[in-house]
């Protein structure tokens, strides 16, 4: 018989569908979840050893040599990070479980063998005038650290945050402890310092052990991850753009000259900007907290049900009302992030001046204090922003929502900065609002065209 | 004066799923066809699904089939890069008037030339990627489907429609040709249109079996349609809006190229018939009936006065369609009459195993032992000279061969009455039905009456002898091989001829 009508059976379903629904398992924590657990850490570590150890300038020495230590290994690992996540995403909807080790120490060879390669010379450059000791314990931390951004990232995508918390505690306790027992043995900042990269080593092989617990390897090491099509390199340059726009205005306070100053090598702290910044990220927590919950779990519920709907043949209706429920719970976590970190920041306003007095920080930082807090809120939705981009594919517009960021914060700090301290922190704000009524105005738009954008263009 | 463009060959094949990568009923007469006038340079184009599906080449290509082009509709990587066009501000509107228009039987609403250019709203990308188009499919599902699915609906809507742009886009590189001939309609009849308009030539079509009627029965039988997730949704007796938006855009497809082709070709009259209730016009429809090698099976025929041997035969594979049940049920009616009566089952058996199971164990059940034989592949100059009466049992047919073959080996036929058969037995118009009557015709899954006719051929010299005479004189006045390839050699000289001298 004449006709290709019996070949077309196997065509008339898509298998496109099956891409659309990864198991996804973005962190809302990516990026900034870790790192503020680690600022944390530092201030905690450094008010404890405060007077007990050493003297204060070696305190401020170690926490200076660390925050850039964190800095620098945060921008450099973004883009990985989320490259890493996504793969695993994908590698475990598609239920191959066993490509998760392998491809996790490929993916940390690949990444970490030129950062070994380019922290000698950087050691050596950056920090003139410090002890041997100091930079090769510079050079493993950093090492260190881009490992450990890594492994957190993927365990808090695999939603392990329990285990992660009881990690994180365990490794800054033991850097807490054996800091403080190193310096009282007299060995200074760089007992301090040998106990933050063995509190950090404790955090990767804990983590190894959980991921080679959870996903047994069938072999040692794997560069799946390398091949096309298996990685989505969008990825990359929205971490490190991301990254690196969370840290601009930091920068520019520390090596600005009226701002900053040398504390040990050529790193540079700034005085003024940096104790009412990080403090800042404190009042970051409720949010966060809802965040995880708004979005990692109710937003996530709807995203689930709207592309089941999809792929298993329900009705368009069905289809249309379970996009219009996934824009609600969207919204609604938005504004709960919005509400709560509203709240948050009244609070410190109310509260600020008479807590600082309590902790001893001299209420000059105030001010500055609550304007960042402004701006590390809005920070946080512009997180949430992108996590939804995130889900919904638009990885495109989330790197230029990133690149926007970066841009906005470099130039806005470096206005602030000549405008004079009355300026200070208003630049960082008024970045992370214009990038956040960005990447909430493209979010609505990406939303609003789902059900076209999926069938059409999917 | 424009010099006359040089042409490929002088007749373009559009081959959908045939020659010369399938085997089958159509590919053999293309190859006949081609084979027997190597006067003509022959061009083909075969149109297949994805080139996976299949095996190679399946016949050795005669000399003067100079130019051969394949194009598959559903290959791989054969979407543009997404990239949504902006569209004019009516084009909702402007689908709608088309769907319109051509659900009303405009097929010439169509223009095929103008939807290839960029920015037209009737391009690939706009249906494949814009806005107005996913608004005019949602709309339709909701006024539409009786489905609640849909990505199904989406999805098979796709399914539809891309293969229109793959064929519109291959019509610019053609091999050219100074006539175009399609054995069917379909995706193959499409491109045979757009062909023979970009190039001005005239069209040919030539049906073998009625290509919408048979997509119906494929479509009806589908189980790839994904129309019922749900079984307690479904209404087993409404034809799901999925399988009818197939069938109409194939009698869409199939209405085009009736609109086109001249002269609309089929087998015989039954099938004229239904090409015009589809659409085609009647004064241009023609009938050119296959043919056989009369000359070699002439030698295959018995002594004019030899008794026939009590052998019924069918020859045909063992599959639901041919009701072998029937013949076997006839064979055992015909044993109560003719104890010496023996039926002959000539055909391969491997394509519906099941049922060729089946039929084994109704022979036994029946208690005909040695009287029914299942022969498997065997060549009728073996079979032939054997057998009395040949039968054919079938649910349905077109032109059968067999028939042509047993007739022209000088046997009587006593068939089912569906698709050309009873034709070939009692003759088509007054001079033919004057050579007589060829054997009998008998309803469809009657063992009585196949048995009775059967009976009374074996029985009676006198009828047996007259209806011999008849079967062969109406295979060598209208089923000669000979005779159709001189239909075709003929009408292409006409068509050809007269086209050049416009």
């Amino acid at each position: 018989m004449a006709g290709i009508g019996f070949e077309l059976r196997r065509l008339s379903r898509s298998e496109t569908y099956l891409g659309m629904l990864r198991a996804y398992l973005y962190a809302g924590v990516i990026g900034s979840g870790p790192w503020v657990l680690s600022i944390l850490a530092i201030l905690i570590l450094g008010v404890m050893c405060l007077g007990v150890v050493l003297p204060a300038s070696k305190i401020t020495d170690f926490q200076t040599s660390v925050t850039w230590l964190i800095a620098l290994s945060l921008i450099y690992s973004g883009g990985t990070q989320l490259l890493y996540t996504r793969y695993v995403a994908d590698r475990l909807f598609e239920g191959e479980k066993k490509r998760v080790l392998p491809n996790l120490l490929g993916i940390l060879l690949t990444t970490g063998l030129p950062l070994l390669l380019a922290s000698v010379p950087l050691g050596l450059w950056l920090l003139p005038d410090t002890s041997v000791a100091y930079r090769l314990l510079m050079i493993v931390s950093l090492n260190l650290l881009n490992t450990v951004w890594v492994l957190t990232v993927l365990l808090s995508g695999l939603k392990r945050y329990r285990l992660l918390l009881v990690l994180y505690l365990l490794g800054y306790g033991g850097s807490v402890a054996l800091g403080f027992s190193l310096g009282k043995m007299g060995l200074g900042m760089e007992g301090l310092l040998l106990g933050f990269a063995s509190g950090q080593a404790l955090i990767i092989l804990g983590s190894l052990a959980l991921v080679w617990r959870e996903y047994p390897p069938a072999r040692l090491l794997e560069f799946d991850f390398l091949r096309a099509g298996r990685a989505h390199l969008w990825l990359l340059p929205i971490g490190l753009l991301f990254n690196a726009g969370i840290w601009a205005d930091k920068f520019l306070f520390w090596l600005s000259a009226g701002t900053g100053l040398r504390v040990i090598g050529d790193l540079h702290a700034s005085t003024i900007y940096d104790t009412p910044i990080f403090l800042a990220y404190f009042t970051l927590i409720p949010g966060m907290a809802m965040f995880l919950l708004r979005m990692e779990v109710d937003f996530v519920r709807a995203y689930d049900r709207y592309y089941s709907a999809v792929r298993d043949g329900g009705a368009l209706t069905a289809i249309r009302t379970f996009r219009e429920q996934m824009v609600v719970t969207a919204r609604e976590g938005i504004y709960d992030i919005l509400k709560i970190q509203g709240f948050t920041v009244l609070v410190l306003i109310a509260l600020g001046p008479s807590l600082l007095a309590v902790f001893g920080i001299p209420r000059l930082y105030f001010p500055l204090l609550a304007i960042d807090s402004v701006g590390v809120s809005l920070q946080l939705l512009v997180m949430a922003g992108l996590n939804i981009l995130f889900y919904l594919d638009r990885l495109r517009i989330a790197a230029a929502v990133s690149a926007t960021m970066l841009l906005a914060n470099l130039l806005l700090t470096y206005l602030s900065l000549l405008l004079g301290p009355f300026f200070y922190g208003y630049g960082f704000v008024l970045a992370m609002l214009l990038s956040c009524l960005l990447v909430l105005t493209v979010t609505d738009r990406a939303l609003d065209r789902l059900n076209y954008t999926t069938f059409m263009l999917g | 004066m424009p010099e006359t463009p040089l042409s490929d060959c002088d007749i373009l094949l559009l081959l959908e799923g045939t020659y010369p990568y399938v085997k089958g009923g159509v590919s053999s007469w293309v190859h006949q066809l081609v084979s027997q006038l190597p006067h003509w340079r022959f061009g083909a184009v075969f149109l297949g699904s994805q080139e996976k599906d299949y095996a190679g080449m399946q016949y050795r290509l005669p000399a003067n089939l100079t130019v051969l082009q394949t194009l598959y509709l559903f290959g791989e990587g054969s979407r543009p890069p997404v990239k949504p066009p902006r569209l004019p501000a009516d084009t909702v509107a402007r689908y709608t008037r088309l769907h319109e228009s051509l659900r009303a039987g405009h097929a010439e609403a169509l223009d095929f030339g103008s939807h290839l250019e960029a920015g037209d709203p009737f391009n690939e990308e706009a249906f494949l990627y814009s806005e107005p188009a996913w608004q005019y499919i949602t709309e339709c599902y909701e006024a539409n489907a009786t489905e609640p699915s849909f990505i199904d609906y989406f999805w098979t809507v796709r399914n539809l429609h891309r293969p229109i742009w793959a064929l519109a886009r291959a019509t610019g590189t053609l091999p050219r040709a100074r006539l175009f001939l399609s054995p069917s309609t379909g995706y193959a009849g499409l491109l045979g249109v757009l062909g023979a308009q970009a190039q001005r030539r005239p069209l040919v079509l030539m049906e073998h079996g009625i290509y919408t009627k048979e997509r119906r029965v494929d479509l009806m039988n589908a189980d790839w349609i994904n129309d019922a997730r749900n079984p307690l949704q479904s209404d087993p007796t409404e034809v799901s809006h999925l399988r009818e938006m197939w069938i109409r855009f194939f009698e869409i497809l199939g209405r085009l190229a009736y609109r086109h082709a001249d002269p609309i070709i089929s087998l015989f009259e039954t099938a004229r018939q239904q090409q015009i209730r589809d659409g085609a016009e009647s004064t241009r429809t023609r009938i050119v009936p296959n043919g056989v090698d009369v000359e070699r099976l002439a030698r295959l025929r018995r002594a004019d006065r030899a008794a026939p041997p009590a052998v019924i035969c069918l020859l045909g594979r063992v599959v639901r369609i041919k009701d072998i049940k029937t013949f076997i049920r006839a064979a055992h009616a015909l044993r109560q009459r003719l104890p010496g009566a023996q039926a002959w089952i000539v055909g391969p058996e491997d394509e519906d195993p099941e049922y060729s199971r089946e039929c084994h164990e109704l022979a036994q059940a029946l208690g005909l032992g040695e009287a029914v034989r299942f022969f498997g592949f065997r060549g009728i100059e073996e079979i032939l000279p054997e057998v009395g009466v040949l039968v054919l049992s079938s649910i349905s047919e077109g032109l059968p061969l067999s028939i042509l073959e047993g007739f022209a080996a000088g046997l009587p036929c006593v068939t089912t009455d569906v698709g050309a058969c009873s034709e070939l037995v009692y003759g088509r118009g007054d001079e033919d039905q004057a050579l007589g009557t060829a054997g009998a015709v008998v309803g469809l899954a009657d063992h009585e009456a196949l048995a009775e006719a059967c009976a009374t051929l074996l029985e009676n010299p006198d009828r047996y002898a007259q209806a011999r005479q008849a079967a062969i004189r109406r295979v060598e006045a209208y089923y000669d091989q000979r005779q159709m390839i001189g239909v075709f050699d003929q009408l292409f000289s006409q068509r050809i001829g007269g086209e050049e001298l416009r």
